[in-house]
Order: C-alpha cells, then structure tokens, then sequence
C-alpha cells in the first residue's frame, strides 16, 4: 500500500516497511513470495515457533543432525522467494532455524547459489538452546522452576527434551549491521524481530558500538542521546511487531465479523510501516483479499495477552492500556500510545519434558437421540476398558455442545437434538500398552454398538506427549553466550558441490562488532540508514529525515 | 420493569481467544468504544465464574484496556493442562472467544438505551437459554 502524498508531506518522510510473511510454522508456505512480488518492503519477518515447537524441533535433530528447523521455509525460498529477495533488496529475518538455525542457514546458502546470489550473507544467532548445559545452570543457582505450577525439575524427575531461551532484538540488529542479508535465529521473541530491524533501521545498533556498548547492555542504552523516550519507541517497535506476527490475523483472518472479510481465500499478509516519529501503520499487501481496519487491529492487540500493563519480551515491557488504534484510510490504520517500562531481568525460557502416551479416536453417530447412541457407546468403551490402571479417557460429545462451559452443556442437552454426534476420545497413560488396548476397542463399537455407528479409520498410534515447561532464567546465564556467525561463500564454481563458507565468529552480539566491521572487506553494502534530529521547542522527534550512507 | 436485564455478550462486544499455557485469555472489545463503561461493570471475575463453572479451575482476572475500549480476560487453569497435555479437541482455547459471546450479562435498562446499545435480545433471567438454541 503507498503511502499517500499528504501523508508523506505531513511526516516528511518514508516509513520502514516490515512485511509478515505468516503466523507459524504451517501456516500456508507460498503466501510470503506472493507479498515480496506485490510489495515493496524493506524486511519480512517471519515467526515459526509457538511455545512447543522448539521441543519438536529438537526431537527431529536427535533423529537427523541436519533437521530441526522449519521446513517451510525452503518451500517458499524454492518457489521464487530467494529470487525476490535478492531482487527487491527485502532482508529476512527469521526465527524458523528452531534447534538447528546454522543446518537453515547452510539451506538458505544452497538457494542463494542456485540462483546465482554468491554474494548473499547470512546471518546465524544461537546460544538460546541451555539444554547443554542445564546441569551446569542448575548447579549454579538456577532453579527452573516451572512458574504455573511451582514445580522444580528435579521433583517432576522426567527427562527435559529442550530448553530455549527467548533472545531479544539485539542479536538481529547487530547481525543486520555487519551486513547480513538473510538472518536465521532460533529461539527469538516474536516482536523482536521486528524490533531488531528498527534498531538497525534506525541509527541504535550503529550507536551502540561507536559507543562501545557491551553485549549485556539493554538496548534502551543503545539510543542515540537526543532521543529522549527510547523506552516509549521500544514499546512501539514491540507493539507493531505483534501486530503482524501472527501473520494474516490482523488481516481479516480468525476475526469475529468474519462475514465482512473480502474474499478469505486469498488473504493478504499484513505489513507494518514504521515512523521516525515512532507512529506505527498497518496496512495489508496488495495481492488479494483481506482487510485492515481498527476492529481487527484491536483483537489482534489483545491476542494470547495476560497483563496489560506489563507485555514482557526481552527488550522492553510493554504498557498497554493506552494504545489507541485508528482508522486512516481504507486498509491503514494508525497505532500510538505504547509506553514503555524497563527490560525484565529475567528471560524466559520455553522448556519441554517428556510426558505420558496419548492416542484419539472418533466415531461419527446418527439417527433418532444420537446423543443417547454416543452416551451408550461411550459406556460400553470405558466398561471394556476397565480393568485397565492409570488410563485417562476424556470424551467429548461434538454437536452436543463441547464449546461450551460443562455447566452451560448440562443445563442445554435435555433439550439438543442434533441430527449427529462426533463422539471424540483422548486418552493418556504413562503405560504405553494402555493406549494399545484403547486403539483396539474403538473400531468394534462399530458392530457392537447402538445403531448408526460410523466414521471409524484405522488404528491410531499411540504417541509421546511432551509436558510444556515454561519458567525464567537471569539473562547474564543466557546473552553473554548468544553467538552470531556470518555465512557467506566466495568461490564457488558450478561444477563444484564443496561450499567455502567464510566464517565471522562473534560471542556476543556488541563486544566484538567494531573488529567485525573492520575484517569485512567483502562488503560494502548501502543500508537505509535513518537520522534523527530532536526539536527542542515540542521536545520530541519530528525530524524524521533519510539519508543513504555507506557503512 | 426490572433496572437490570440481561443481553447476549455478542450485542455489546466482540472478541478473540487464545492460550497461555493452562491459562487462555479472552480479549473483548466494545462495538463502540463508549460502551467499555458497560462492559467493565457487566463482564466481572465473578460473571465469568459463574458461566465457566468447573471448567477453568483457577484464578480469573479482568483488566480494562480504555485505549482501544476492551477488556482482557485471562482464565487460569482452563485448558486441562495446556497444550501439548490436554485431552481436550480444543487444546490452545481457540475458540473460547466467540464462544464466550453467548454468554448473557447484565446491563443496565436505562444506561444500555441512552449509549444505543440493542436490547432487543434482552431477558429478565441470567440463565435464559432460548438465544443459544
């Protein structure tokens, strides 16, 4: 969407552009070239790892060292989107390296060179997997307590699958500085990855080491000094980037008056435009349906939240009860009012152990009271299984009011008549040959039921489920260890299947940038830098002027 | 006349759900930004209680958003232990939010009509059923 001529005359100034390219790992795989062909974008993000996929993602790399990172990723990459970026100068940042961000770099190398893009850099951050060293940790005064529950890990005894810590945006703004066109990052807070961006974009990381800021310094410090409200413009930064990481839900996806969206099938992924003046638009690519106004804005604000006085990521805490959002014009909207609170001392950390085995059935049940059919199915189950110890069996009556509190279902289902019943089963035991016997009792109902029995498949397979541990560490046991490598390759000849890859170590994210800058003779690329002026006379930024320097 | 009938969720907000490991949150945002004073009185802690039962299992908590004209909703211990361990179709909460919008809640006559809020759906009876049928 272009800016309008009056909005560029009142702002005096281009925004950054920071295009989503979708919500999770899953979501639909080609959406993200279909934004980089219709608009013009200056980043795409893209968040890959709810809060469990880390721990799949580390099950996966046991089985394969190479795997372990969201696949999804080369799917698009393959289909046009290393070609797009190259050609449109969009950088991607992204946190889809899961457990194994240097085996997606190398991939996202291979597509840089089959396209002939010899030149491309990308940029790896890790050191948010503790796993190897949990033992050290918790030898040393941590205790990685699970914070719903209380628990301590050497009560609960169960083998820990993965523990990932959530990095901020300083480790992308310092790999963006030394030039990295692609950066592939594990375990990286979703906002902040909107937020690195902009402390490159904006002059901060280039400050923070002319200043010769540390590693563990909060990136509040890395603004340059006439900024006056670094911790508000965090806040903002912070607030866009969790507007737009879930993708096409700020878009007309998952909203309530769902029947307004034009055209749901070809929803378009959401973009946020960055003021210098810390103003903050959303706004929509232009190749298909969707919309954007300031309803859909708001549930996406109010998604997965708990406090909104304190949305905590690594970089800022976010206060945001006063957030305004409106509409500006068809498919922009305006967001102000984030303010922001210092960086948390802790980090937290998403950890995984290993749970019970679990396995669901269904059976779909019709004809005259199916609810009573799928009531005496469900006892004859459970009688079958009876002599079974420590097996759980849930049972859900879909059609007959499951998506409603249990109390509010009682009350209506004297009265339900659904013409069908998908009866549902999950089951859970720590015995794995529980779930077995389970499996094998679900197809005869079909035969040794009510009337009207059906919809029965093959035999599920019990699975492992892993038990959701999340708790907090300090950050000095977590950012001294963030380590940022620099992929490149330099002579690479077609016939040639060896890659050279050139290798830039940073431990730590600031300490060791200057020497980086220094060494990198092979590259001098131009990177839209942006300069702030301060007007004393409103005492705030309004100066929102560009310039193209060299670094 | 009775001072307080009781409206479907839906004729005053609309909303979105999602989860936080055992805990899911509700966001609900008033159709008009003027009639948040209405919400915050109607939709409690205790509303909330009452239409969830033993289905969330530990503390509710309610805070206001005036900004945007909301309120957040978080609901801990709902998830029959989150995510990866629940037994539930809907382990992540998903759909809570527009569920949640059948839930009636008591406004005031006399209030609701000045700040044009439709009563049309309106009941004298917290546990009248007939909207959900």
């Amino acid at each position: 969407m272009a800016v309008s001529k009056s909005n560029v005359a009142v702002l005096a100034h281009e925004p950054i552009r920071i295009g989503s390219g979708g919500g999770f790992w899953g979501d639909r795989p080609l959406a993200p070239v279909d934004l980089l062909k219709s608009d013009d974008l200056d980043y795409m993000m893209i968040d890959y790892l709810a809060e469990l996929t880390l721990s799949i993602m580390t099950k996966q790399k046991r089985r394969d060292p190479s795997s372990g990172w969201a696949t999804d990723l080369e799917i698009w990459l393959a289909a046009g989107g290393i070609d797009a970026l190259r050609k449109k100068k969009v950088k991607l940042v992204t946190n889809g390296g899961g457990a194994n961000p240097e085996s997606c770099a190398r991939m996202v190398l291979e597509q840089a060179t089959k396209i002939g893009w010899h030149e491309c850099k990308v940029a790896v951050i890790s050191g948010d997997d503790i796993l190897p060293r949990l033992d050290y940790l918790l030898k040393n005064g941590e205790e990685l307590t699970h914070f719903e529950s209380g628990e301590t890990i050497s009560d609960n005894g169960a083998e820990m699958m993965s523990a990932n810590a959530y990095l901020g945006a300083g480790p992308i703004a310092s790999a963006l500085e030394i030039g990295a066109d692609i950066i592939i990052t594990g375990r990286v807070a979703d906002a902040s990855l909107l937020v690195g961006c902009m402390l490159h974009s904006a002059g901060w990381a280039y400050n923070a080491f002319q200043l010769g800021l540390t590693r563990e310094s909060p990136v509040v410090d890395w603004a340059p000094k006439h900024i006056t409200n670094p911790l508000d413009i965090l806040a903002q930064w912070t607030i866009a980037g969790h507007l737009i990481e879930c993708g096409a839900q700020v878009c007309g996806g998952n909203y309530s008056n769902w029947d307004e969206v034009p055209n749901l099938a070809t929803l378009t992924l959401p973009i946020a435009e960055i003021y210098l003046n810390s103003d903050v638009k959303i706004t929509r690519g232009r190749g298909g349906g969707g919309m954007v106004n300031r309803k859909i804005v708001a549930e996406q604000l109010i998604y997965e939240i708990g406090d909104p006085e304190a949305y905590i990521t690594p970089d800022v805490v976010v206060d945001m009860r006063n957030i305004t959002i409106e509409d500006e014009s068809e498919d922009v909207v305006v967001v102000t009012g984030a303010v922001g609170k210092p960086e948390p001392k802790s980090l937290k950390v998403s950890a995984a152990v290993e749970g019970g085995w679990f396995a669901s059935s269904s059976l779909l049940i019709s004809g005259p009271n199916a609810l009573a059919r799928a009531t005496a199915c469900d006892l004859a189950l459970r009688a079958r299984l009876s002599a079974l110890e420590e097996l759980e069996i849930y049972t859900e009556f879909i059609g007959g009011g499951v998506t409603l509190p249990k109390n509010i279902r009682q009350q209506l289902q004297p009265i339900l008549n659904p013409p069908e019943v998908l009866l549902r089963w999950a089951v859970t035991s720590p015995n794995r040959q529980n779930i077995t016997e389970f499996t094998r009792e679900v197809a005869p109902l079909v035969l040794t039921g009510p009337a009207g029995v059906g919809g029965y498949g093959a035999r599920t397979k019990p699975r492992r489920q892993l038990q959701f541990w999340p708790t907090l560490i300090s950050r000095k046991s977590v950012e001294s260890l963030v380590k940022i490598e620099l992929l490149t390759h330099l002579h690479i000849t077609p016939e040639s299947e060896r890659f050279h890859f050139i290798r830039k170590r940073t431990r730590g994210f600031i300490s060791r940038l200057q020497d980086e800058l220094d060494e990198r003779e092979w590259t001098r690329p131009i990177v839209k830098k942006l300069g702030f002026e301060r007007n004393d006379s409103i005492a705030e930024l309004t100066i929102p002027k560009e310039k193209e320097v060299e670094i | 006349m009775s001072e307080i009938v009781w409206i479907p969720l839906s004729d005053l907000a609309h909303g979105r759900s999602g989860d936080k490991g055992d805990s899911f949150n509700i966001g609900l945002i008033a159709h008009e930004k003027k009639w948040l004073e209405i919400l915050e009185v109607s939709v409690t802690p205790k509303l909330l209680g009452e239409w969830y039962g033993d289905s969330v299992t530990g503390l509710i908590s309610v805070w206001s958003m005036p900004g945007i004209g909301a309120i957040n909703c978080l609901l801990r211990g709902g998830l029959g232990g989150g995510a990866t361990t629940s037994l539930m179709l809907d382990a992540q909460g998903k759909i809570w939010g527009q569920s949640v919008l059948r839930m009636r809640v008591p406004v005031n006559r006399k209030h609701a009509t000045e700040l044009g809020v439709s009563l049309n759906n309106q009941s004298e009876n917290q546990w009248d059923m007939s909207h959900l049928i």
